[in-house]
């Protein structure tokens, strides 16, 4: 069994994420949210262009 | 006719209640929001607030709001400005801004409105300021009554983060 493992309880929780972000201030927390809030904005952003940018190269061809 | 087709591209969650505090809007923070600054490693894409329906804290939070171009989120392109009145009912106000999503709720589960979770708070220090945030145990109880399969999900990390932080 792998160490990851190891540390999620039968829920599959990952005791070890929640350990880290626990350490983090509240301040700190909230950031790291927003980047990533920002980075899944950015990447459904990138998926939604691609599926434009695909009808659109259908249309012309 | 208005048109909404601007995609969402901003996420500056941080900024909106920033802005709330020094708008001196009387909030709650709940939500997947509240999770996070108590550290339950849960993202949230949007802010949970219930806020005071006082009539002058009404007014602070509707000309807050305006600052931020605050339009109803809806599925189609309509662009619906909030009216000051909107925020004295007990209606969910579920808002697109320049800032990020914003959901100003009179009332959470079980209709517990701003006076009725004020107990259930802590206060936490952001940026210089206190903001008072639902507590992770009433957060918990209440996403534990919810309908919304997203709450339920998220419990297991919740009840986590609650079990850590009380073994210290």
């Amino acid at each position: 069994m792998s160490e990851k493992t190891k540390t999620k309880n039968n829920s599959g929780v990952d005791k070890g994420l929640v350990a880290m972000f626990l350490k983090m201030s509240p301040e700190e927390r909230l950031l790291a949210n927003d980047n990533a809030a920002r980075a899944i904005l950015e990447l459904r952003n990138a998926f939604e262009q691609q599926k434009t940018d695909r009808s659109g190269s259908k249309r012309n061809t | 006719m208005h048109s909404n087709s601007k995609k969402p591209t901003e996420a500056d969650l941080s900024a909106i209640l920033e802005g709330l505090i020094k708008a001196d809007v009387k909030f709650i923070l709940v939500g997947g929001l509240a999770a996070v600054v108590q550290g339950a490693p849960v993202t949230t894409l949007d802010v949970d607030i219930v806020h005071n329906r006082s009539s002058g804290n009404i007014a602070k939070l509707f000309k807050f709001l305006k600052s931020i171009d605050a339009i109803y989120r809806r599925p189609d392109d309509k662009i619906i400005e909030p009216k000051e009145d909107d925020f004295s009912g007990l209606m969910h106000a579920l808002f697109t801004t320049r800032l990020g999503p914003l959901d100003v709720l009179a009332v959470v589960e079980e209709g517990k409105n701003y006076e009725d979770l004020l107990d259930h708070t802590i206060e936490i220090e952001f940026r210089g300021h206190k903001i008072n945030v639902l507590n992770l145990k009433t957060l918990i109880a209440l996403k534990r009554t919810s309908i919304n399969p997203k709450h339920q999900q998220q419990l297991p990390l919740l009840e986590e983060a609650l079990r850590q932080l009380a073994e210290g």
